[in-house]
């Protein structure tokens, strides 16, 4: 049998991709329309993405499937396509997989809250997630990626579902801001409410992802550390976008600056690293060779 | 119990996010023919105001803000029957049009701004998520808007809220309504860049953005 990504973690650092919204903007993706779409309507152009990011070195890249929970995909009335674009999405990423290399679900927020702040029960959150780990299990991603979460009730919903569909591993990645009082998500999860949650429930991988830059993903990371053996993912944003009258986007931090700081994550107990908003291949490729010297 | 007790009692309730509370109190001052007005002005407002502090500070986060807004809301929609009897006429601090501009479906952000105007006083008309630009603007000359509030969460949306306002001076209007835009990749810059009359970071810098906007 193939070795699984968990074997390989116990070997060495592991690379995930970056930031992927950004590259399908670049190939003319319009907005206001569902990303998850394009992986029946323009699979060559998620594939051609997926295969930068090998080609630049990752391990393993993520489904084009970031708002495919039932939920998300009802903003576009593609509430019943869910299934079938999870699963496409893994279908056409599996085409482009080279040999020894990984790939993981992505499951990202519905983008609604749980009662009593929103309208969805606890049930609801956890189907819409199960419909989606069904999709992705069934077009064979190798792991799940629930990522950026900002609610702790959430990703517990996503976890429960995600399990009724899958016995595939399953990674958990939440987002947090740096507030004067230290790192919280938008809902008022801690780290260590997180951590000790996700160890509980025995999930695989924990970690963070988006909004904090690479110099702030430095001290959340060496927190993190302290508060848990289990391997931990890093993704941090390149900074934050601004846009020019122009039209053109640029990320605050700037690949040279965003770069310094993934030596220090890795030495403070980042397992998986990876981008996130404003990183590409380019970036990418440059992280291969960080890692590999740490490894 | 004294007048400076019942306040305190309406604040902490406020604060504390207890709807039924809230509620409860808002009815008490109906039946005992409290001074509404006082009620208002020195019980429920200071009480939203300090769930704003207590955010600033990092002691609250968004379910705390999102449960204190709804208390203001419901206690507010118990009293209006009874301000409009008494022909009090809570001055209104302005008439808000929001939304997430097209092509965006994100509104966790502008919800939130919404409900925070609203409970500090703002007669507020949510249009939702993906708002087409013109759409703001027809809402707002049939309400006859003071502000139009556009939130965006991605740049290639962002881009929405220089549109509209080259829409309004395209039809002759802009200065008509004043225009505040918000959003996470938004910032003062991009507002001055576009000509936007203000920018806010967040929901509760919004609310004295827009006074100030509304009283321009």
């Amino acid at each position: 049998m193939a070795q699984s990504i968990l074997d390989l973690l116990k070997e060495r650092k592991i690379l995930l991709d970056g930031g992927f919204g950004t590259e399908l903007i670049k190939d003319g993706f319009p907005q206001g329309t569902c990303p998850e779409s394009w992986n029946e309507e323009k699979p060559n152009i998620v594939q051609k993405i997926h295969k930068s990011y090998y080609d630049a070195g990752s391990d393993a890249v993520l489904t084009n499937s970031f708002g495919g929970t039932t939920i998300k995909l009802q903003s576009h009335n593609l509430e019943k396509r869910c299934y079938d674009l999870n699963r496409t999405a893994a279908a056409i990423a599996n085409e482009v997989k080279p040999e020894g290399k990984f790939l993981g679900g992505s499951m990202g927020p519905t983008g609604k809250f749980l009662k009593p702040h929103g309208e969805f029960s606890e049930a609801q959150f956890e189907d819409a997630y199960a419909e989606q780990a069904r999709g992705l299990t069934d077009g064979q991603v190798d792991f799940l990626l629930i990522e950026t979460q900002y609610d702790l009730n959430e990703a517990l919903c996503a976890l429960r579902g995600a399990r009724k569909a899958s016995d595939l591993p399953i990674f958990v990645t939440m987002t947090f801001n740096h507030h004067p009082k230290g790192f919280f998500t938008l809902m008022g999860n801690t780290v260590g409410q997180f951590l000790e949650t996700m160890e509980k429930e025995g999930v695989s991988v924990v970690g963070s992802n988006c909004t904090l830059n690479s110099e702030e993903m430095v001290e959340l990371v060496r927190i993190m550390r302290e508060k848990t053996s289990l391997p931990i993912i890093a993704q941090a944003n390149a900074g934050k976008p601004s846009l020019s009258e122009e039209g053109e986007v640029a990320y605050s931090q700037g690949m040279e600056d965003y770069l310094r700081f993934i030596p220090q994550i890795i030495t403070n107990g980042a397992d998986i690293i990876g981008g996130c908003c404003g990183t590409d291949p380019d970036y990418i490729a440059l992280m291969s060779e960080i890692v590999k010297r740490s490894s | 119990m004294s007048n400076e007790e019942f306040l305190n009692m309406v604040r902490k309730a406020i604060v504390e996010g207890n709807k039924d509370e809230a509620e409860q109190l808002a009815q008490q001052t109906i039946a005992e023919k409290m001074d509404l007005k006082e009620v208002i002005d020195k019980g429920y407002i200071p009480g939203i105001q300090k769930v704003g502090q207590l955010w600033e500070e990092g002691e609250y986060f968004l379910p705390e803000l999102i449960m204190s807004a709804e208390c203001m809301k419901a206690a507010m929609e118990i009293m209006q029957p009874e301000l409009e009897k008494a022909q009090i006429a809570m001055r209104s601090a302005g008439t808000i049009v929001i939304g997430t501009v097209e092509g965006d479906i994100h509104d966790i952000g502008k919800n939130l701004v919404a409900s925070i105007l609203s409970a500090n006083g703002f007669d507020v008309v949510d249009l939702g998520a993906d708002v087409k630009l013109e759409k703001f603007i027809a809402k707002a000359e049939e309400v006859n808007a003071d502000l139009i509030c556009l939130s965006a969460l991605l740049t290639t949306t962002m881009t929405g809220q220089k549109k509209f306002i080259e829409r309004l001076k395209e039809k002759g209007i802009y200065g008509r309504f004043k225009v505040m835009v918000g959003g996470a990749p938004v910032n003062q810059k991009w507002a001055d860049d576009i000509d936007a009359d203000g920018y806010s970071e967040n929901a509760l810098t919004a609310v004295g953005a827009a006074k100030k906007l509304v009283e321009k």
